[in-house]
């Protein structure tokens, strides 16, 4: 079995064909656990709940945006040391720079392939495939 | 009344009265939205992919492209006051005119209609494909379009090559 069938994955973007396009990509490397929320909160309640190994989140998300939800992940004593990938958009340097400081485990500026995903995720996990 | 003109690739979001934002379409298409509670609106030209024979692009990197066409213009309407659930649009462009392009207009109109599906947003109006290129004039505050079929020929630079995505951005940090 690949290692990306045992990783349980949150997508999380407020637009909807973004999250389509996340999910088809991670399904083709081989995940078979992927859920997807459109708001940061509502995925940090689901995750506290049922615990995933990795969320993949964006950081232009109105409410709370993907460093907010960053710090809360990383500030939960249970789930505190999940994997966080973000999303960023490509002028964001200082966001990154931001997210890096909270303890981000990587970045993927859009618009991004699968290839780059997938680089991204096994920079964290080791091989996928 | 202020005119700004965009361009392929570019996209312009109003939040003043007595603003026009103009752009002219071959195969690219226009999507002009707007929030008419915050009287906001935006408009964007995005050309999905251009096929010569060395370069072609898949139909995944064309719908990436158009998904962050899209969600650039959506955020940067967001950041002043927009809400996504009351956005509408119009749809404009798509046209097959430049020969050797196939049906690449038709790609980009379908992409278009398919994601304002997708997320739920209202297509108030739409004028696409055809063979002749498109004025379009939008008046983001009002949420009203003109559209004037264009006699001439493409008015559309070259079509520009979709650069490929960096596959890890400028930073290295990690």
């Amino acid at each position: 079995m690949p290692a990306a069938a045992a990783i349980k994955v949150m997508v999380v973007d407020d637009q909807t064909s973004m999250r389509a396009m996340i999910r088809r990509a991670l399904q083709d490397l081989g995940f078979k656990d992927v859920r997807d929320k459109s708001g940061a909160s509502e995925a940090l309640s689901a995750i506290k709940t049922d615990r995933v190994h990795l969320v993949i989140s964006d950081f232009n998300m109105p409410e709370m945006d993907g460093l907010q939800f960053l710090e809360a992940v990383r500030n939960d004593p249970v789930i505190g040391k999940t994997v966080f990938i973000m999303l960023t958009g490509s002028a964001d340097k200082e966001i990154v720079q931001k997210a890096a400081a909270l303890g981000v485990n990587n970045y993927v500026v859009k618009p991004f392939s699968p290839a780059a995903l997938k680089e991204k995720i096994e920079r964290v996990f080791g091989e996928l495939t | 009344m202020r005119r700004m003109a965009i361009v392929q690739g570019e996209n312009a979001i109003v939040v003043e009265p007595d603003v026009v934002i103009t752009t002219l379409l071959g195969s690219c298409v226009a999507a002009c939205l707007y929030d008419p509670v915050a009287k906001v609106g935006g408009m964007n030209h995005f050309l999905l992919g251009e096929p010569s024979a060395d370069h072609r692009v898949s139909a995944g990197d064309m719908q990436r492209y158009g998904i962050h066409a899209m969600e650039l213009l959506i955020n940067g309407m967001m950041k002043k006051g927009a809400m996504r659930t009351r956005l509408r649009a119009h749809i404009y462009g798509g046209a097959n005119i430049v020969s050797g392009l196939g049906s690449i207009g038709s790609s980009n109109a379908a992409f278009a209609h398919r994601f304002m599906q997708t997320e739920g947003i209202e297509v108030a109006h739409s004028d696409v494909g055809g063979t002749s290129a498109r004025k379009i004039e939008f008046l983001p505050q009002e949420g009203r379009s003109r559209c004037t079929k264009v006699a001439d020929r493409v008015p559309d630079r070259p079509p520009v090559p979709v650069a490929l995505p960096p596959v890890g951005g400028d930073l290295e940090l990690f």
